[in-house]
């Protein structure tokens, strides 16, 4: 906690923008997934369900857990932090999530979601997990800088470590639930086929494979920079 | 360049659809394997025709056979594999814990081996319940096309043996899986159905079965009784083979059949019910340790029969019946098994109830089952021995009589065969079979009938003489048998293999002629210039691979439509990305998308549609009667309101700077049409009750009459083509105006016969297509500014044709025969001409997926805002490269269904869904092949002129 009070007066005497070195980015990323880890636990260990037994719960679970990690996390490296205190970057994360569902969600079902009443709370929870995991970092690091989002969403094209953070695993997450969408249609009559288990564990897995990614572009960028530097 | 003239231009088109016309012909004689079903009947009088030797004239009371026994008991056993009734020690391997559970018919087997038998039966794939109990009631042999097939149903047309038992006067009785019901509709005289589609439960069918099998023992009212349990079948399904669940049953069955035998037992007796009854225990195939059947595995193809005839046994000779009886305690040590083919089961039945044996029969009566039923055992041993001498001769002079009726029908089916189908046996093949049942009849005729006319002959002479005959016989049945196997039921896999490499060959030219058209007109298909490769050829390519892999599984192949929608979601979400750098056309996109949402909506509606009493129609159901009058209403109105937006749409584009000389006046014919669909419609709605109008009108006039102004507008269309001289110079301008009155032409013939989902799916094809053209010209957009050179992006081709595929299932149809909908073949005419009613269902069909899109496509070359000069001949190109793009994304896709029903052509589901799906894909390639080529007919004016 030391260090990284050092490090964040060493930001904030650097000026608007926060950078972030490596072990900050394997840090946090490791943070996320701990949180992943330990609403999975809590789930099983407190509910007695896993997210075959009850998805709707389960994933209620996961982003009550994992939105207050998010979202403190990457508040602490908002853009413009002159204009911008901490507790407002908190603020537009939490506004940044029901949007950033609502965008989930109809992605979702433009591509063949299902759609009911039985379907409608798990989709509800799943999509705002997908929320926190694609929109609320960005939300929260840039606010409503619409140059900023274009370069990492539209352009792909992140600059600094934590433009890394935010678009390699966002990417990630939406992959993964494309390719977990394939097994649905099989006839293996398997209850984890279901709306939105397998789509889960793809994003899951997409999310977990993209912050480790996302952190080696971190070390390399980090080092190759030292190397132009000296 | 003349080395490459023959692909330059237009020509490539009807090169490519030579190429794939020959491929597919080729490919398909080796895979659908046909046969015609004839519609023909065996008869008692029949008989008189044929050559064979009646003993006596007083016997002419019978019909073909002696009837040997007087009721037929069946019990079918669903999935019975061969190991759960033969005792383990035949096996080589350790004995398994489901071996040796049946164990009351092992210890019959080898207690009273002259009244009971173990088969092996071996049945011919495809090893499915249905197709099982095809062949096994009609004695022939499955296939894909059984040409003459009602529509949909799948009741037998052809000669079977219930059939005949029925015509016979014989009360037959039926009670558990309701496959039976489906296949012999009206047949049964009492009938105890249960549903066999919840493969989950395992009890419902046997318990019913159950029920009523024992209480009719004691009853009369039957002559045959067939008794079908499902128990093990879906316990294999469920739980495979090594599973308690499955012993259980097994247990359960080997009490059932127990308590079967008991009671048949007691009623045997002389002038008791079951004197002469014979009972089958039989599997109609058999299963593989996971629980699947279908294939031709030994797995699945060997089933057993256990055949047990309670007749009371007269003769002395089976005097060592007593001695064995109940002295072999350890079960299965001496038990003898012989093999037969369920191809002869049908007829072999018949033969001993004394029916005529079905029509199409191609099976030969089983020396041993025949021999067991009729209560004759151990014949062949005694050849040689004298002593039993007229016994013996009786019996086997009546057993070369039945394999003379026998050889005789199958020769007359090959015969009525050969002469009625297209696609009938070579002709060397037909002489052989001939000549070898022309040897077969000049020895019956010539010296064995004589033999047993003049009748005081030594034993020595006749019986191996009648042995002799026997083996002629059997000999020409064995050979048709082989023959029939050879061309209905295996795949000519070195005509797939020809086939498939043409198909290859046909698309390497594809893409070559693709390359040379790019390279001749520098067009491009990446947005940054170079002409490498770009994202969205990248992508582009990326989605066709990845539908093309999705047809290997039956289930991508079940959800075709959901995985269309979805890839073809992707493709816009993906675009969406580009869109955001622009900060534009946001709107299109995401109107685009929830177009797509609420086509996968439709196209989910038609799935649960397909399969009945699914969730959705329940629901659905409840509360439809409660809205029902707004409901109709509402389907009343809303197609009427998209035919008048329809014709709005049109009418201002004939007031628009667009339209001129004979365009103007076929848009005009069409805005005719629909007003005269909306009067149809509104005359066959029962809100406005105007039915009395229509009978003075004629309901089929109108159509008729809208068929008669598209026809018309189509001729003018193409004489406008031939005639006319270009009139305005730009040359975008005139292609939309084209197409557009082209559209307009084909439109209106379409939306009738789609009826009132019509206009509703026409608007979707336009705002879709609208969408499409607007979000494909967005970068080019962006690109033509600064490096002027032409583009022409694959991805918006791509999408166009996912756009198709999903309009095909949004408008109710999918890859299957009982996807077609046959009521739009009757839409203006009441009687049917087959060429006039294939026209107008190929049309409904293939409306929206090939028709409109194929003709559409220039509007995406045409609507591009290129700030560059625009000269005709590269807006042609331009043209030509999006249609061989197009044909290429088909003809992709078609090879992919080509090589996965390659692959699995020996899967559980290859007839009832990769097969049709084949043949719908292959129908659509050749008649997009033929649009492609009539649409650069019309479109590529002056082309070729200028190109060469």
């Amino acid at each position: 906690m030391k260090k990284k009070k050092q490090q964040k007066a060493k930001r904030e005497a650097k000026g608007s923008a926060a950078s972030v070195c490596a072990a900050e980015a394997f840090g946090i990323h490791l943070i996320c997934g701990l949180g992943l880890a330990v609403a999975f636990w809590a789930a099983r260990n407190f509910y007695s369900i896993n997210l075959i037994s009850n998805p709707s719960l389960t994933l209620r679970l996961i982003w009550v857990i994992e939105c207050p990690i998010v979202i403190l996390l990457y508040s602490h490296y908002r853009r413009n932090r002159q204009k911008c205190s901490y507790l407002k970057a908190v603020g537009r994360g939490l506004m940044g999530l029901p949007v950033g569902a609502l965008v989930n969600a109809f992605g979702a079902i433009a591509l063949g979601a299902p759609v009911g009443i039985k379907y409608l709370p798990k989709t509800i929870n799943w999509s705002l997990m997908m929320s926190l995991f694609t929109v609320v970092p960005a939300t929260s690091v840039f606010g409503s800088s619409w140059a900023d989002w274009q370069r990492i969403f539209a352009h792909t094209k992140p600059i600094e470590p934590i433009d890394y953070m935010i678009c390699i695993p966002a990417h990630g997450a939406i992959i993964g639930a494309w390719f977990g969408a394939w097994p649905m249609p099989l006839d293996w009559e398997r209850p984890w086929q279901e709306w939105p288990i397998c789509v889960t564990y793809g994003v899951i897995a997409g999310y977990l494979v993209a912050m480790v990614a996302s952190s080696g572009f971190v070390l390399l960028r980090g080092t190759s920079q030292r190397v132009k530097g000296d | 360049m003349a080395k490459w003239a023959w692909w330059s231009g237009k020509r490539v088109y009807w090169v490519i659809m030579v190429l794939h016309l020959v491929a597919i012909l080729i490919f398909t004689r080796g895979f659908l394997l046909t046969r015609t079903e004839l519609p023909f009947h065996s008869h008692c009088s029949d008989v008189s025709h044929s050559p064979c030797f009646f003993n006596s004239s007083s016997h002419r009371h019978h019909c073909w056979t002696e009837p040997a026994v007087g009721r037929l008991l069946i019990i079918v056993l669903d999935a019975l594999r061969f190991d759960f009734v033969a005792p383990s020690n035949i096996f080589q391997e350790e004995p398994k814990p489901w071996m040796d559970k049946l164990q009351v018919l092992q210890k019959l087997a080898s207690q009273r081996p002259s009244s009971a038998r173990i088969f092996k039966a071996i049945a011919d794939p495809p090893t499915t319940s249905l197709q099982r109990l095809k062949g096994l009631t009609t004695g022939g042999l499955p296939t894909f096309i059984d040409v003459g097939n009602s529509f949909g149903a799948p009741a037998i047309v052809e000669d079977n043996f219930i059939r005949q038992l029925v015509q016979n006067g014989k009360r037959v009785s039926m009670m558990g899986d309701d496959t039976w019901m489906q296949l012999f509709p009206n047949h049964f005289n009492i009938s105890y159905a249960y549903p066999s589609f919840n493969v989950k439960d395992l009890h419902t069918v046997d318990n019913g079965c159950i029920k009523h099998l024992l209480p009719s023992l004691y009853q009369e009212d039957w002559d045959v009784l067939i008794a079908h349990f499902l128990g093990v079948d879906h316990a294999g399904h469920i739980f495979g083979v090594d599973s308690n669940q499955m012993l259980e049953k097994l247990e359960q069955y080997n009490v059932i059949l127990q308590k079967v035998i008991e009671v048949l037992e007691s009623q045997s007796g002389p002038g008791g019910l079951h004197e002469n009854t014979f009972l089958l225990v039989m599997g109609d195939h058999g299963q593989t340790l996971n629980g699947d059947h279908g294939g031709g595995t030994a797995e699945e193809v060997e089933t057993a029969i256990f055949a047990m005839s309670f007749k009371k046994p007269s003769s002395p000779q089976q005097s060592n019946f007593g001695t064995s009886f109940g002295e072999s305690d350890s079960v299965g040590r001496d038990i003898s098994i012989s093999s037969i083919q369920q191809l002869d089961f049908a007829v072999t039945i018949s033969a001993l109830i004394g029916i005529p044996f079905p029509f199409g029969s191609i099976g030969h009566v089983d020396p041993k089952l025949y021999a067991l039923g009729a209560g004759m055992e151990n014949f062949e041993d005694n050849v040689e021995n004298c002593q039993n001498q007229s016994k013996l001769q009786e019996w086997m002079q009546n057993y070369a009589n039945v394999l003379c009726i026998n050889s005789w029908q199958v020769k007359r089916y090959l015969d009525v065969y050969s002469a009625s189908s297209v696609i009938g046996f070579s002709s060397e093949d037909l002489l052989h079979i001939a000549d070898l049942y022309a040897q077969a009849v000049e020895k019956w005729s010539g010296t064995t009938k004589n033999l047993l006319i003049s009748n005081n002959e030594s034993c020595n002479t006749v019986l191996p003489a009648l042995k002799r005959q026997i083996d002629v016989y059997s000999n020409f049945l064995a050979n048709v048998a082989e023959l029939a196997r050879s061309k209905w039921t295996e795949f000519n896999l070195m005509m797939m293999g020809v086939g498939l490499g043409i198909m290859l060959v046909s698309l390497s030219v594809h893409i070559l002629a693709i390359k040379r058209t790019q390279k001749q007109y520098d067009i491009c298909f990446t947005s940054s210039g170079d002409a490498g490769t770009s994202f969205g050829l990248l992508f582009a390519c990326f989605i066709v691979v990845i539908r093309a892999c999705s047809f290997l599984s039956n289930s991508y192949i079940l959800e075709e439509g959901k995985v269309a929608s979805f890839l073809l979601a992707t493709t816009v979400v993906t675009k969406l990305q580009y869109l955001s750098m622009k900060k534009k056309m946001l709107l299109e996109a995401i109107a685009f998308l929830l177009l797509i949402t609420i086509c996968r909506y439709t196209i989910e509606v038609g799935l649960t549609k397909q399969a009945p009493g699914s969730e959705f129609l329940n629901l659905h159901t409840s509360w439809m009667p409660r809205i029902a009058p707004v409901w109709m209403f509402v389907t009343e109105l809303v197609p009427m309101l998209g035919l008048i937006f329809l014709a709005f749409l049109l009418y201002k584009v004939i007031y628009s700077d667009y339209s001129a000389g004979i365009e103007k006046y076929v848009m005009i014919g069409t805005n005719l049409s629909y007003v005269l669909i909306a009067f149809h419609w509104a005359l066959e709605s029962s809100i406005l009750n105007l039915s009395w109008v229509l009978e003075g009108v004629g309901r089929n006039s109108i159509p008729r009459i809208i068929f008669a102004i598209g026809f018309g507008q189509l001729s003018v269309l193409m004489f406008g083509r031939v005639v006319a001289k270009e009139k305005s110079l730009d040359c975008k301008k005139n292609l939309i105006t084209k197409t557009v009155a082209m559209l307009s032409a084909c439109s209106s013939t379409i939306i009738i016969l789609l009826g009132k989902q019509g206009p509703l799916a026409s608007i979707a094809a336009i705002i879709g297509g609208y969408c499409i053209t607007r979000l494909g010209n967005i970068k080019q957009d962006a690109n033509n500014e600064s490096s002027g050179n032409l583009t022409m992006d694959p991805l918006p081709v791509t999408q166009w044709s996912l756009l198709a595929v999903c309009l095909f299932f949004c408008t109710g149809h999918w890859c299957a025969f009982d996807g077609l909908r046959y009521g739009a073949a009757f839409i203006g005419f009441d009687e049917f001409i087959l060429v006039r009613q294939a026209v107008l269902l190929t049309i409904d069909t293939f409306g929206f997926s090939l028709i409109l899109p194929v003709f559409g496509l220039p509007f995406l070359v045409a609507c591009q805002q290129i700030k560059v000069q625009t000269r005709k001949q590269v807006v042609f190109a331009q043209l030509s490269l999006a249609y061989m793009i197009y044909g290429l994304i088909m003809a992709t896709t078609v090879t992919a269904t080509i090589i996965c029903v390659t692959i699995q052509r020996r899967h559980l589901m290859v007839w009832g869904l990769f097969a049709p799906k084949f043949v719908f894909d292959v129908v659509g390639l050749i008649l997009m092949d033929i649009l492609i080529c009539l649409a650069s007919l019309y479109y590529l004016v002056s082309f070729d002129n200028d190109s060469l």
